[in-house]
């Protein structure tokens, strides 16, 4: 090669790699070399450096031939698809990891050089390998073709900003580099460098091929979420909740029922007046049965503790909780003692609540946590809300009049057995009760939040803060306080008397689309269609957990009543359960084959619900998938052992679902025509 | 390169007014159109997923132009598809059908029906993990359920606290569709409306809550309307739906649903007049009857010999009326002829020795009585010359007789007179080229008597004489014949040589044409 083109190409690289002092002292050296030619005296270092080496010449030239040959991408990559695909075996499936990198920045670097009917056929004729695992990922990539949408699609920009870790195996290691030596192929050497980041350990290779962390690109928030899941969380429960004061009171009834024994129901009723004493902080002259009852209960609770295997830890709330006035919670103890143990062998009874003459219009089902209102939220902006319990009872002539008057309000012509909230402008996408169903908080396209009053059938607030549709909104376990989530990527804390939200999450990386709210209410965790589900802290609004793992967006959460875990189900019918102190998921749930839109926990949190695009309720065995150990999951066949039981339901998705106090499973969705 | 071909750019670029649009200027655009496009669909998906849609309509990409700031594309939204059609003359281009409506017609056009408003349903889904099987429920595992349950619960069987009886709960519609079903029954007015609630019964897949009901229904109709023909035979008719109805699971009713057939195959009498063919009737109960032992033969052991020991009892108890008599004989006929073989051929000589005299027109003046007995005659003889057939159809040395010939001898001899007549007319008249003996009788009337008895009562009395004296010379020269030819099967010869010896040469048509040609 004639020295002079040489130069040529070694500035050239340069400068194209930003390194301009380099390439002007280069410059420089070379002009000195030029006026010292004649003199005859000291060559210039550079020169001489890589003039005369031969591998180096070598190695430029092919840099200068790279730039201007796109198919040396397809050779080069069809030549290590081939050459991994027949390694051996033990070490196949770790050197196929790296191929899906390697592809989708072949395909993207062909793109940014303008290649784009080249990039076009190489993404085609490669595309069924990575489609299995990374399907979505490949359909938002297939439409890129022009360098401008690399710099403008927010997924690509990542992709190329960022480096991707694959843990491999010494020997995998050394057989990739030998080859790609061997073979001088640079291209893909230089690719590799760039965007993959091996973290080589010693040993044998890892024999789990479908390592979630292997296969899934996340972009430059891999560390963050490490370190961000390093972060402490406080997952028990709250102090004093309502299943304490029911043990408490459970164990209460008991001594007195020893004590006294003759009189039940005046027991009872003395034992009811003593909580409603000892809860409005007043009666005086009941303090001293009070104190007995105190040491009473702890000492219950402790024999309790040390029976259960682990006790939730219990926590103080970092929010001002709303008092609860003392008949709602008369009946939440009545639930609660009323509960129906249920686990594997014991099935709830589930209530199908099925919406019909929809026009497909339905976009949202909610359900009361006593299952008697429900809440439909229609694209036409409408809410409808039926009140189940009125309509079971419509003979019975104490509750005609209430519904008259319902219906006056609704308008006075109307026969219809539903409250009509109008206010919405655009499709309402979610709807949520407040816990004693006396309010619902509805989001909309039109980017508000309205609240609404069960009891006025009116609109109280619309809550103006998103700048996009709002996806999903939920009231705190506690009422008061909800969350909502956007496609604006914030998710956002709002307390019912303010029209400002307190917090706004921020930090997804594409539309926040469902929220739910820690039973503690200390966190939200957040769904997204980028495919990860965050937790954040109320408090202080800081993202405090990253799961990865899902495959595409993520649509349904729910929490573990316990607070120790989560469930989170995604479009493609996968539900996983996670583990909120470790961030890891403990098992994947398959079983569906569509989307997941609803999931919730039974009372005692024994079984997950689900509810899908695919016209079934699944129930989950969930004690049993937390309590093995990791060598039985590794057996494999743990995953349809979980599935308890299948409802197919006559051609109707499921779109919402909810287990009342006493464990009564409610479900809800709009009948489909089947399209023949 | 694009999915977007030069063209539809250069396309688009008319339709808004620039004409002077280069070709390169199209070439650089088309890939950004596929990128923009695709983009508003990935926004669209994502309006769909959470319209809790799994189909995209039009709205979605309306609704996802509006997330983009864009103006929504007007008059996609009627929920139609929509149709496009190719332009003439282009090869790449569509347009979509837009006709022009004339703006009277839409004024005057009546209103359409206002949609029916959004209502809820609730029904269980489940109830305590198992689902009812209502018609609100997906009738898929209707059957299977409860069963695997009952597995279930035997294996845990400590852990099961006692349930106290559930209160069966009917909707509203189940109850109306029984009442209906009822009355249509009982009304025997209207027989085609009829025979579509019979073919509702046979395939509905939520119909399991009124089986209890069906039965009750069934056994107080049969016992009070013993002298109602049509009501007992509509009976009959609505318990072969039921049984044919592959989402009912009526086994735990059947105790209480057989009294009631078998009573409608041997009752003394059924219908009080004298038009009414009870015969009929009783054929098709006992193919329901046989219907019931096949289905439910393996997980009732005792169904069949249940049955068949009333049937066999009925059969032998000389007391019993001729009528009796008959439905027993077809019940055994139907349940096949292996328990033919077992159960009526060895009482076959004596009862038709206590028969012979009835048979004779001569001594029995009473003609009902003689048309009975002669009904009773060809039952029997049905019933044994089918199970010789079987017998015959399975000897192994012959070449398998030709089906068509066996299926039409079946199905006409079960159905209808004038076919058997017909075809006993085809094979007595093979038979009798190779006869050694001349026949003196006409060989249509072997089996004329049992047919035209019953087609007309009068007639054929005065033969039977002559008849009997003509059967016996022939049975001695066929009982020589068929003894040496079946040698080797003695069982089934003798079984033949016996039905001979007792039917004469009615029992010939019942043999297979290829056999007989082979063995005569």
């Amino acid at each position: 090669m004639d020295p002079e083109q040489l130069d040529e190409f070694v500035m050239g690289y340069l400068k194209k790699k930003g390194f301009n002092g380099a390439a002007k002292q280069l410059q420089e050296a070379l002009h000195n070399n030029n006026n010292n030619n004649g003199t005859g005296s000291s060559s210039s270092f550079n020169s001489t450096d890589y003039h005369n080496d031969p591998e180096l010449t070598k190695l430029i030239r092919s840099f200068s031939q790279s730039e201007n040959d796109p198919t040396r991408y397809r050779n080069g990559y069809s030549n290590l698809r081939s050459w991994a695909y027949n390694s051996l075996d033990l070490y196949k499936h770790e050197l196929l990891r790296v191929m899906y990198p390697v592809f989708i920045h072949c395909y993207m670097d062909l793109v940014g050089k303008g290649h784009t009917q080249e990039a076009r056929a190489f993404f085609n004729s490669f595309r069924k390998d990575h489609e299995m695992i990374h399907l979505r990922d490949l359909q938002k990539l297939e439409g890129v073709l022009v360098p401008s949408h690399l710099e403008e699609m927010e997924f690509a920009r990542s992709l190329r900003q960022s480096k991707v870790n694959i843990k491999i195996c010494q020997y995998s290691y050394d057989l990739l580099l030998q080859y790609l030596h061997r073979t001088e192929s640079t291209l893909m050497l230089g690719i590799i460098n760039e965007h993959i980041n091996f973290q080589v350990y010693s040993g044998q290779p890892n024999s789990s091929s479908d390592d979630i962390d292997a296969v899934t690109i996340v972009g430059s928030f891999q560390e963050t979420a490490d370190h961000v899941n390093q972060k402490e969380i406080q997952w028990g429960l709250l102090e004093d909740s309502l299943e304490d004061r029911l043990e408490k009171t459970g164990s209460l009834l008991t001594d007195s029922e020893k004590g006294q024994g003759e009189s039940k129901d005046g027991d009872v009723d003395d034992s009811n007046k003593k909580r409603s004493t000892e809860i409005g902080k007043q009666g005086s002259s009941l303090k001293k049965l009070k104190k007995d009852k105190a040491g009473n209960a702890t000492a219950k609770v402790a024999r309790q503790e040390t029976s259960t295997v682990s006790p939730a830890p219990r926590v103080k709330s970092e929010l001002a909780l709303p008092v609860m006035s003392t008949d709602v919670e008369e009946s939440i103890l009545e639930d609660l003692r009323n509960r129906v143990q249920l686990s594997s062998v014991a099935m709830p009874s589930v209530s199908f609540y099925t919406f019909v003459n929809t026009h497909n219009g339905l976009n949202c089902a909610s359900i009361s946590h006593d299952g008697s209102l429900v809440a439909g939220g229609f694209s036409d902006s409408s809410i409808k809300v039926w009140d189940m319990a009125k309509i079971g009872q419509a003979g019975s002539g104490a509750l005609q009049g209430e519904s008259d008057t319902n219906d006056q309000v609704a308008g006075p012509n109307s026969r219809r057995n539903y409250t009509l909230l109008l206010g919405h402008s655009g499709p309402v996408y979610s709807a949520t009760f407040s816990p004693p169903g006396d309010f619902v908080l509805s989001s909309s396209a039109d980017t508000t939040i309205r609240l609404w009053s069960t009891q006025l059938n009116a609109n109280l607030v619309c809550y103006k803060g998103h700048n996009y549709p709002v996806w999903d909104v939920q009231f705190s376990p506690f009422g008061h306080y909800f969350a909502s989530c956007s496609h604006d990527r914030t998710a956002r804390i709002w307390s019912m008397d303010r029209v400002q939200p307190l917090r706004i999450m921020a930090g997804h990386l594409s539309d926040v689309d469902c929220v739910q709210w820690h039973p503690n209410c200390n966190y939200i965790a957040t769904g997204s269609s980028d495919k990860t589900v965050r937790l954040w802290d109320v408090q202080t609004g800081e993202c405090v957990r990253i799961f990865i793992g899902h495959r595409s967006m993520v649509l349904s959460l729910a929490m573990s009543p316990d607070g120790r875990y989560m469930a989170s189900g995604d479009e493609d019918g996968t539900i996983m359960m996670w583990d909120l102190s470790t961030a890891r998921c403990i098992t994947p749930l398959m079983g569906h084959n569509s989307c997941v839109w609803s999931l919730s926990y039974s009372g005692e949190g024994s079984l997950l619900a689900s509810g899908s695009a695919d016209c079934t309720v699944k129930l989950w065995d969930v004690t049993s998938s937390t309590k093995l150990t990791k060598a039985e999951e590794k057996n494999g066949n743990s995953n349809r052992l979980r599935s308890l039981r299948t409802f197919p339901t006559k051609s109707t998705p499921v779109h919402a679902l909810r287990f009342s106090r006493r464990n009564l499973l409610f479900a809800a969705g709009a009948i489909s025509k089947p399209t023949s | 390169m694009s999915i977007v071909p030069k063209e539809t750019i250069e396309v688009i670029a008319q339709s808004i007014g620039i004409t002077n649009l280069s070709p390169e200027a199209a070439l650089m655009l088309a890939p950004d159109v596929e990128y923009r496009v695709r983009e508003i669909m990935q926004e669209a998906i994502k309006c769909m997923r959470h319209s809790k849609r799994t189909t995209l309509t039009a709205s979605d990409v309306d609704g996802a132009l509006n997330l983009r700031n864009l103006e929504p594309i007007y008059g996609f939204a009627s929920g139609g598809p929509i149709r496009f059609r190719k332009a003439i003359g282009h090869r790449d281009l569509f347009y979509t059908d837009d006709r022009e409506v004339d703006f009277k017609d839409v004024i005057e056009a009546p209103l359409p029906k206002a949609p029916l408003d959004t209502d809820i349903v609730c029904h269980w889904l489940a109830i305590e993990g198992v689902q009812p099987a209502i018609p609100e429920n997906a009738p898929l595992e209707v059957i299977r359920a409860p069963a695997e349950n009952q597995i279930y619960q035997q294996k845990d069987g400590p852990l099961i606290d006692i349930r106290l009886p559930v209160k069966h709960v009917l909707s509203k519609e189940l109850q109306l569709y029984f009442q209906k079903i009822a009355e249509l029954t009982m009304s025997k007015s209207n027989p085609s409306l009829f025979k579509e609630a019979l073919v509702s019964l046979a395939s509905d897949s939520g119909l399991h809550p009124l089986v209890p009901y069906f039965t009750n229904f069934i056994a107080d109709e049969v016992s009070r309307g013993l002298n109602d023909f049509l009501l007992l035979s509509n009976l009959m008719h609505v318990v072969r739906s039921l049984l044919q109805n592959p989402h009912i699971h009526i086994e735990p009713y059947l105790h209480q649903l057989m009294p009631s057939v078998v009573t409608c195959l041997v009752s003394r009498k059924l219908g009080n007049r004298f038009a009414d063919n009870h015969w009929e009737l009783r054929d098709f109960t006992a193919n329901l009857v046989a219907l019931i032992c096949k289905r439910f033969g393996n997980t009732y052991i005792t169904l069949q010999s249940r049955l068949t020991k009333t049937l066999v009892n009925a059969l032998l108890d000389p007391k019993k009326a001729l009528t009796q008599h008959y439905g027993a004989i077809q019940g055994l006929a139907a349940l096949g002829h292996n328990v033919v073989r077992l159960l009526v051929l060895p009482n076959l000589e004596p009862y038709l020795s206590l028969l012979e005299p009835e048979l004779d027109a001569e001594k029995q003046k009473n003609q009902m009585k003689s048309y009975e007995t002669w009904r009773v005659y060809g039952a029997l003889l049905r019933a044994a010359g089918l199970c010789i057939h079987d017998r015959l159809k399975i000897f192994p040395y012959l070449p398998s007789p030709s089906p068509s010939f066996l299926n039409k001898g079946k199905g006409k001899i079960i159905n209808t007179e004038p076919n058997k007549r017909k075809l006993s007319v085809d094979s007595s008249s093979t038979m009798q080229v190779d006869k050694p003996m001349g026949d003196d009788n006409p060989p249509q009337n072997s089996v004329q008597p049992s047919s035209s008895g019953q087609a007309s009562d009068g007639a054929p009395e005065s033969r039977n004489a002559k008849e009997k004296e003509g059967s016996k010379g022939r049975a001695i020269t066929m009982k020589a014949i068929l003894d040496q030819v079946w040698k080797n099967d003695l069982d089934s010869g003798r079984l033949l040589v016996k039905l001979h010896q007792l039917y004469g040469d009615r029992i010939l048509p019942f043999i297979p044409s290829t056999e007989m040609s082979l063995f005569l």
